[in-house]
């Protein structure tokens, strides 16, 4: 393995996921917590730069995230994909309607690198759901740096005026 | 009888509407949900600085809450109906927990989804102030008068935290026509310019982040 591959592979990925959105100037986080993500959102919450919201709902969360971003903060969503599923109106007829540049940290739950069984039923869902209402989003490629991916799906968000859904494994992550 | 006697008494949406008008303070945001909550508003006090919702039921209060965040040198005043709030009534609980001084959340509680006809509420007599104290937002009361509204609106006394009033309010179910097209992007770009939220300069121009970023 040469030198820049090994870099790659040691990478902690969740703390380049951090930096880049610091880097990027988000200053808020909205999210409602799963597995994944939950001491991600701990350590957000003591950045001095960024705001993390907690809210109750994931449709809920978009909506602040929305307001957020209306009044000049550039914002990210963290949400488990089962949020993403059961935001869809406010999806459409808010975020997408208005066309609010959002970048939505997606944990992707119920692949087969996670096959617990609950998550699963999501999982098999959650691409052709993201396509019907028409929201734009990759996935990670986990042999790739993941910070220039939060920052190309950051910029794509932006440069579309839409939101834009990353879907992330648990390495990317669960710190 | 007696409900509907009742039932008449009480003020309607244009007459707190009128209060909020006349009463609005200087560099105010109004988010406004939904239905007549956003054509009556736009049709007595058209302004850049307010924020139409044009559909997304129960969305107005959390979008508000953000704004508020975001900027907390203004005020923000949002107006959602008692049947958005029950939707995502979880909201309240978010706004408690925030609990910006500068938001201001007025509930037009006519007991009835009236935007979308008049049907009823699953519970159109709850006591919304009693709720909104217990979600965290201790500045709560119910309110049966515009001028108990006005008189609100022009408390210029610091706050500690966000304030709740539940206007008790005549169901208005004729749709009111707004004065001028409420586009959803104008809307939105139209409010960041009279704030002067910074704006995103595309790659393409030398940029690739907001400005001031």
């Amino acid at each position: 393995m040469n030198s820049v591959l090994a870099t790659q592979a040691d990478a902690h990925r969740p703390s380049d996921v951090l930096n880049t959105l610091k880097r990027l100037g988000f200053g808020a986080v909205v999210s409602v917590p799963d597995g994944w993500l939950g001491k991600m959102l701990v350590r957000i919450e003591h950045q001095q730069t960024m705001r993390l919201v907690r809210a109750t709902h994931e449709e809920e969360a978009l909506a602040i995230a929305c307001g957020l971003r209306l009044g000049g903060v550039r914002t990210a969503l963290l949400v488990q994909n089962a949020g993403v599923l059961s935001m869809g109106a406010g999806m459409v007829s808010l975020a997408q309607r208005y066309r609010f540049p959002l970048l939505m940290l997606v944990s992707y739950r119920g692949t087969p690198d996670d096959p617990v069984f609950y998550h699963v039923p999501k999982g098999r869902v959650t691409e052709p759901v993201f396509r019907g209402i028409g929201l734009a989003h990759a996935c990670v490629d986990r042999h790739r740096p993941i910070g220039p991916q939060v920052e190309h799906a950051a910029t794509f968000a932006e440069e579309a005026s839409c939101p834009f859904a990353l879907l992330l494994s648990r390495e990317d992550i669960q710190w | 009888m007696v409900n509907a006697t009742v039932a008449t008494m009480r003020p309607t949406r244009t007459d707190y509407y009128r209060a909020l008008a006349d009463s609005l303070p200087s560099q105010a945001l109004v988010v406004t949900s939904l239905g007549n909550a956003s054509y009556l508003w736009a049709k007595l006090h058209e302004a850049p600085e307010n924020f139409y919702f044009e559909d997304a039921m129960g969305l107005a209060l959390p979008l508000a809450l953000g704004l508020a965040i975001a900027q907390p040198s203004r005020p923000v005043i949002v107006v959602e109906g008692d049947g958005g709030l029950l939707m995502h009534l979880g909201a309240l609980v978010t706004v408690g927990a925030v609990n910006p001084a500068n938001l201001t959340v007025l509930i037009i509680q006519n007991g009835v989804h009236a935007a979308s006809g008049g049907q009823a509420l699953t519970n159109a007599g709850l006591d919304l102030a009693q709720l909104a104290r217990a979600s965290g937002i201790a500045l709560s009361e119910n309110i049966e008068k515009p001028e108990a509204l006005a008189a609100k609106m022009r408390d210029g006394t610091a706050r500690s935290g966000a304030e709740c009033l539940v206007l008790a309010t005549e169901p208005d179910l004729d749709v009111v026509r707004p004065p001028v097209a409420l586009d959803p992007v104008v809307i939105k770009h139209r409010l960041q310019a009279a704030i002067g939220a910074p704006r995103y300069v595309h790659a393409v121009f030398g940029g690739g982040k907001l400005e001031g970023s």
